[in-house]
């Protein structure tokens, strides 16, 4: 140990190279989840900080897997960017109460009908590619 | 009791204007309506100006445009903000123009609403409105709202066994109305056979956001719309009694969650049913009063929708109702006589303030023939942001009603 | 004849085209339009037509305008190779024109889309019949496709999927300039047919004859003061 270094907590793990994860969070006090994360939970105000410094960040809660289709549509004018023909779109539930929506890969959708959700690339703006839910049959 | 009343009204034609400047424009329709009150030569009796816009600051690269308006209207040093709320930047330039006068602090306000939506190509006005959705969860997926538009339309079908036919019918007669608007975006008129049941009509009129078609989609238009509001207990009120008075009854407004998939049901419209609620509250009024309306119909689902959600209608009902004529200007509760966002068109900013401009019209019996609702008492705009996050519900009467 | 002998010199080499079947289709407003095949005796009024857009800059009609007119007129005096102008006229006042030509017996090229009356989708109709008769009449395999304005481009080029040939410039270029290439191939036109392409066959005779003589718009949204503007 060099004289005059301090010994600092580094956490590592954020050069680690993960698996892309479309999160929702958890409230610690009351356990509510949530998608997107709020600043404060509406059951029982706890405030959430994505700093860490004045409250707690709140732990993650994975969206993926087993989901059902509310409903879905079949867009043919995209915005900016977007140079093919059509996408398809849709809005889940997933057994734990969240609600997410999310690009829609199946021939034949049909409301109530059951999904998995995965995370993939979604967008591709420049070089930068953008992560999001996309529901498969 | 201090009561607001409209006495002054202005619009330009709804279109392409881009030729022309933001500013300019929303000039033209103030100046307008300074004119219909017959005060332009002593505008600075206006105490405020409250403007209404949605994109200026990303597709026209302006800001600051309360301020520009000012100076192009020659009205320093006049206090002016601009307001905006999305699509319902408009209703809400109205609501906190009332609030103003109502409130005691301004006896004489102007409010004008504005946009120039076509200065951009197609899609990227589409990614433009895209802007209001939450970014992480919806707008990078590439969704729109009209693919929330189109989600909701096939939820509504599954519940309520509304057919495209029936929004087929909501079209025909919102152009058939339009046609006899000068400010009319779109002036053609459309038919049955042309867009539902014709053989080329699944052609000519293409899916956009299934199920929602193209002639299920308001277009994109440029355009402004300005009204003068006066306290009645005003001094200045004298000027504008020569016209049959026209007041604000009622005002009021709701939020509801960001993303769509959050709502308690993904078919109620909360902040529709909890604004109008408050304004009929305002008003001291019901549905049942309800003479005519104006209805954000941005995507034609929308008008069925918002017309069952403040009552005119019970849920799922409004169909019948349309397929009856009752929503025609001659029916029993005529709905967008203007023509409505369909054929008016749908300047975003604009909007809000160019329903109540209609409101005000048809309850002054100044409608152009062929559209004017026979004996108007009163009248209710729905002026919706957002994909329904943020509603403007604001009721117009006839002042001694 | 000296003057037959150098007149056939300067005339294309011709393909058999097998002539365009009339067909109808009904507008959005309800008004009916005869997509057919114009005739050369029918340039005067082509021609009178285009001729006020020539002074229209707005959404690229000028450049459009200009080197339709002088499509037809080299269609008319045979000094384009194998070319087709079909013509959408509602009562006979046309409403949009087309040109396009067979470069070879499988190759098609896609030279213009001219709407005069806007709002009803008479270009995206227009355009359709024109790939129409490209592959299901004159059989052939694909289309070269360039786009002037970016309304032509989304219309085009997003919503027929078209394969771009970018990358085998300049062997594959288009006449137009040779701008960015995009092919419409018989694949990609299978897929697309049922959603963009429209109309009954045949048309009622009375119909066809209305269409008859073809009449010069009596209106230019495009161009101002063509009609009366109505004002607040």
């Amino acid at each position: 140990m060099l004289k005059g270094v301090r010994m600092i907590n580094i956490d590592f793990s954020a050069y680690e190279e993960t698996r892309p994860k479309v999160e929702g969070v958890v409230c610690p006090t009351c356990g509510k989840l949530h998608y997107p994360a709020p600043m404060i939970c509406d059951r029982c105000n706890t405030r959430r900080d994505p700093s860490g410094a004045r409250y707690s960040r709140w732990e993650t809660t994975e969206l993926e897997g087993n989901c059902t289709l509310l409903t879905w549509t079949r867009v043919h004018a995209l915005p900016d960017g977007f140079d093919i023909p059509f996408l398809q779109f849709g809005i889940v539930e997933f057994s734990n109460g969240l609600r997410a929506s999310g690009l829609l890969k199946s021939e034949n959708p049909e409301i109530g009908m059951q999904l998995t959700a995965i995370a993939d690339v979604v967008r591709e703006t420049g070089n930068k590619k953008e992560w999001g839910l996309v529901f498969v049959t | 009791m201090r009561k607001v009343a409209v006495v002054g009204i202005g619009h330009t034609r709804f279109g392409n204007l881009s030729d022309y400047n933001l500013v300019d424009v929303m000039a033209m329709a103030s100046l307008d309506a300074m004119e219909d009150a017959g005060i332009t030569e002593e505008r600075t009796l206006i105490d405020q100006l409250f403007v209404a816009n949605m994109g200026g600051g990303i597709i026209n690269h302006q800001t600051g445009i309360a301020s520009a308006l000012v100076s192009r209207i020659a009205m320093e040093p006049t206090p002016a903000e601009l307001i905006e709320n999305g699509p319902a930047s408009g209703a809400s330039a109205v609501k906190l123009g009332y609030m103003a006068v109502k409130s005691g602090m301004a006896d004489l306000v102007m409010v004008t609403g504005g946009e120039l939506m076509r200065a951009v190509t197609g899609w990227k006005g589409t990614d433009f409105v895209a802007t209001l959705l939450h970014p992480d969860v919806e707008y990078r997926y590439g969704l729109t709202l009209p693919a929330f538009g189109g989600m909701f339309t096939r939820l509504y079908m599954e519940r309520y066994g509304l057919t495209e036919r029936d929004l087929a019918l909501v079209a025909v007669k919102d152009h058939a109305n339009g046609a006899k608007n000068p400010f009319a975006h779109v002036q053609n008129e459309c038919t049955m056979e042309g867009i539902y049941d014709g053989p080329n009509a699944e052609v000519v009129n293409n899916y956009v956001a299934e199920p929602l078609r193209l002639y299920s989609m308001c277009p994109v238009s440029d355009g402004a719309a300005s009204l003068l509001l006066c306290a009645t207990d005003s001094p200045l009120y004298e000027r504008f009694k020569k016209r049959a008075g026209i007041v604000i009854s009622g005002i009021g407004s709701a939020t509801d969650t960001h993303c769509v998939h959050n709502r308690k049901d993904p078919l109620d419209l909360e902040a529709v049913r909890i604004s109008a609620e408050r304004a009929y509250q305002n008003a001291c009024l019901t549905a049942s009063d309800i003479s005519f309306a104006e209805l954000h119909d941005a995507f034609v689902i929308l008008e069925i929708a918002i017309s069952e959600e403040i009552g005119l209608f019970r849920k799922g009902e409004a169909k019948n109702a349309i397929a009856e004529g009752a929503t025609k200007v001659t029916g029993s509760m005529p709905i967008n006589t203007s023509g409505g966002l369909k054929a008016k068109g749908h300047p975003v900013g604009a909007t809000g303030v160019s329903q109540v401009y209609e409101l005000v019209k048809q309850l002054r019996q100044e409608a152009e023939e062929g559209r004017q609702v026979a004996d108007p008492v009163h009248g209710i705009a729905v002026n919706f942001g957002g994909f329904g996050n943020n509603v403007v519900t604001t009721i117009c009467s006839k002042e001694f009603a | 004849m000296l003057l037959d002998n150098m007149e056939k010199k300067l005339r294309p080499p011709e393909l058999h085209m097998t002539p365009y079947p009339a067909k109808l289709i009904t507008l959005t407003s309800g008004e009916k339009m005869v997509v057919r095949e114009a005739e050369r005796k029918e340039t005067g009024i082509l021609l009178q037509t285009i001729l006020p857009l020539l002074g229209a800059p707005k959404d690229f009609y000028d450049v459009v305008a200009a080197r339709m007119y002088s499509e037809i007129l080299g269609w008319y005096r045979y000094r384009v190779a194998n070319m087709f102008v079909l013509v959408g006229a509602i009562e006979g006042e046309i409403a949009g024109i087309v040109t396009s030509r067979m470069a070879s017996p499988e190759i098609g090229i896609s030279l213009h889309t001219l709407t005069i009356k806007r709002g009803l989708r008479v270009g995206a109709q227009l355009f359709a019949a024109k790939m129409e008769h490209h592959l299901d009449y004159l059989k052939q395999k694909e289309v070269y496709i360039v786009a002037e304005s970016p309304i032509g481009f989304k219309r085009w080029m997003i919503e027929y999927d078209l394969e771009s040939r970018e990358d085998r410039y300049p062997e594959v270029q288009h006449e137009l300039g040779g701008v960015p290439t995009y092919s419409l191939t018989r694949d990609l036109y299978e897929k697309v047919k049922d959603k963009k392409v429209t109309g009954i066959r045949p048309v009622p005779e009375e119909i066809v004859a209305a269409s008859r003589p073809l009449r010069v718009p009596t209106e230019y949204s495009q161009v101002p003061n063509s009609r009366e503007e109505k004002t607040a």
